[in-house]
């Protein structure tokens, strides 16, 4: 005794191979669902090809180790965002990123967010002037040195400036509510930053590696380098970043792993 | 780097003991730089503050040099440069606070024990020795000085008698500046002792008498006026305030934030911790090198202690000044630095008589 290996028409009670749409034997037809059978995943989590967000540190109201399936084509995060909704984030614009799928890749985009969105480097990333950056709860800005405003006036009257050294670029720290902190020139290419025996140190900042990261020139380009620091180094993003499995981002005070099954 | 001769463990060269073992570290290595350092462009140690003698004697001669360059700064377009590269006498390696114990001793005014001359307070009943010196009168100092004995004999009152006297690089005194009772312009243009210093304006500043007290006036000076501020008497700060510790130029900034966005987004940014403003090191006209923010309990200032240090400027005092607020207001103090804290006029000032007064490269005292 064995049982029929393919769908029986409910007419005749021949076996209809499947992708048949009517019965061989009497032109009954095939019923839609069998001809589509294919096996489901028993959750949308275990979908190929899309991402899911994990939030690690997160906004209060929200609670942490949520998770976001982005099922759909756009999912945008933000204070008032209705799909990623950080409510109690004031450092999250109204409307913050935007996850969207490019073809088969995820990427985030910056909606013109005040604050904008930083991603963790993998060891090392270029860097230009202007960008921001953050170790620990410290957030940076690399700037240009300054042109020399030191010269003698028109009547040879001679500046008297503080003794300084030849600097490449400098990294201002930028303090909650916009103000710059602290600032330091480069001593000629490189700048390290961390909680001690750096450059600029930040002794009670307890998610600071002693040596965290340095920003380097080599010859035109600079490149921010994370020196195995627990936390890591994030670098805010220009416009749009493509993202893959492991990815860590801040939007706000929100830490979120980027996880995409394969 | 000093290798600890007891457990091997190498040390930085101001490192008095070894971080490995707490031996003592050779003294020898351990002084890159003077730290007496008397006499920066402008500067001369506090009086009556690390020792008794009387103000006028108390400008110790070694690195002054850097003043007598004056005369060269009209050709070197770096002189800061040239005056940080000259090698820096090193005569006393430590403070009279810390130096080891000396063979001189003097009986303790209140138990009558030895207690070595370099101590501030009795080690055996803890009279502040430092209180009974520092109430001798100081003010005696213009009668010990011989240079011009004629003027210097008795003190007069304000006009005629009225000068800026030259301290000079090896700490004595030099020719003097005669201030007229109505106003007296000084600058490149004056000529005389002015001339070769190009560090100042043609026109400088203007010194001028109203009634007995001397006013100094900054003509709009590229390089300002300073004033010598007195030892742990707190002077308030303003927003763009400008200081003078060492060779070191440093401006007082308030705190200013950007207006918040208009939908509620808060700028993110590392901790505030309160900070009371910044204090930025002047590399240009209005262009500032390395910043940092004021926290409320206030930051010291120094070569070697403090929470920001100049390792480098060896005229800046191992702790040099302190910047903190009180009821509100930010105040710098002097902690008793060699070399003293300087705070730029703005505008005009009183200038009380014995006050220092730098002007360009030259440190002069007001007398009258």
């Amino acid at each position: 005794m064995e049982q029929a290996r393919n769908y029986v028409c409910t007419e005749c009670a021949s076996a209809v191979p499947s992708g048949h749409k009517f019965c061989g034997a009497c032109g009954a037809g095939v019923p839609t669902e069998a001809q589509t059978l294919e096996t489901r995943f028993f959750g949308a989590l275990q979908m190929p090809g899309k991402a899911r967000l994990i939030v690690v540190r997160g906004d209060e109201a929200m609670g942490e180790g949520l998770s976001y399936i982005l099922q759909a084509t756009e999912h945008v995060a933000g204070r008032e965002a209705d799909q990623i909704p950080f409510p109690s984030d004031n450092w999250l614009s109204p409307s913050h990123a935007n996850f969207l799928y490019r073809g088969e890749k995820l990427v985030v985009r910056d909606e013109g967010s005040l604050n904008g969105v930083y991603i963790r480097i993998r060891s090392a990333s270029p860097i230009q002037i202007g960008d921001h950056f953050m170790c620990g709860q410290q957030l940076f800005r690399i700037d240009a040195t300054p042109k020399d405003t030191s010269g003698p006036e028109a009547d040879q009257t001679h500046f008297y400036s503080s003794p300084r050294r030849p600097s490449a670029f400098r990294v201002t720290q930028i303090l909650e509510g916009g103000m710059d902190g602290i600032v330091c020139c480069a001593y000629e290419q490189s700048l390290q930053i961390g909680r001690e025996d750096c450059d600029i140190n930040f002794p009670d900042d307890v998610h600071m590696s002693p040596r965290h990261a340095r920003v380097e020139m080599s010859g035109e380009s600079l490149e921010l380098v994370d020196e195995n620091s627990q936390n890591g180094t994030y670098v805010r993003i220009r416009g749009e970043r493509e993202l893959s499995h492991g990815d860590y981002l801040f939007l706000g005070r929100n830490l979120l792993r980027v996880e995409v099954t394969a | 780097m000093i290798v600890c001769s007891r457990c091997s463990k190498d040390n930085q060269d101001h490192y008095k003991f070894c971080l490995g073992c707490g031996a003592e570290l050779p003294r020898e290595s351990s002084k890159p730089r003077s730290f007496s350092a008397p006499t920066p462009p402008g500067g001369t140690p506090a009086p009556g503050r690390e020792t008794n003698a009387p103000q006028g004697l108390q400008v110790q001669g070694s690195q002054a040099e850097a003043l007598a360059s004056a005369p060269q700064l009209e050709l070197d377009p770096m002189p800061v440069e040239a005056a940080r590269s000259k090698p820096v006498a090193v005569e006393d390696p430590l403070p009279p606070e810390l130096a080891p114990l000396g063979d001189e001793t003097s009986p303790c005014p209140h138990c009558g024990s030895q207690v070595p001359a370099n101590f501030r307070f009795c080690h055996v009943c803890g009279d502040d020795l430092h209180a009974e010196a520092a109430a001798a009168p100081t003010g005696d100092a213009p009668a010990e000085r011989v240079s011009p004995p004629a003027v210097a004999e008795a003190p007069q009152p304000a006009a005629g008698r009225a000068r800026l006297v030259l301290i000079q690089p090896d700490g004595s005194e030099g020719e003097s500046f005669p201030l007229s009772a109505g106003s007296s312009l000084i600058g490149r243009a004056t000529g005389g002792i002015f001339a070769n210093d190009a560090y100042l304006s043609p026109e400088h500043a203007e010194f001028r008498f109203e009634g007995d007290q001397l006013v100094v006036k900054d003509m709009e000076s590229l390089n300002g006026v300073y004033i010598r501020i007195e030892p742990e008497v707190p002077v308030e700060l303003f927003d763009g305030s400008i200081f003078r510790v060492g060779q070191e130029i440093l401006r007082f900034e308030g705190p200013v934030a950007p207006d918040p966005a208009d939908d509620g987004t808060q700028y993110m940014g590392s901790p505030h911790r309160g900070y009371l403003g910044r204090i930025s090191l002047m590399i240009g006209r209005q262009t500032t090198g390395n910043s940092f923010p004021i926290p409320p309990h206030g930051i010291h200032l120094g070569r070697e202690r403090g929470d920001v240090v100049f390792p480098e400027d060896g005229y800046v005092s191992g702790l040099h000044c302190r910047v903190n607020s009180e009821v509100g207001h930010v105040f710098l103090t002097d902690v008793g630095s060699s070399n003293g804290t300087f705070v730029r006029v703005s505008n005009e000032s009183y200038v009380p008589q014995g006050t220092f007064v730098l002007i360009g490269q030259q440190l002069f005292r007001a007398e009258y």
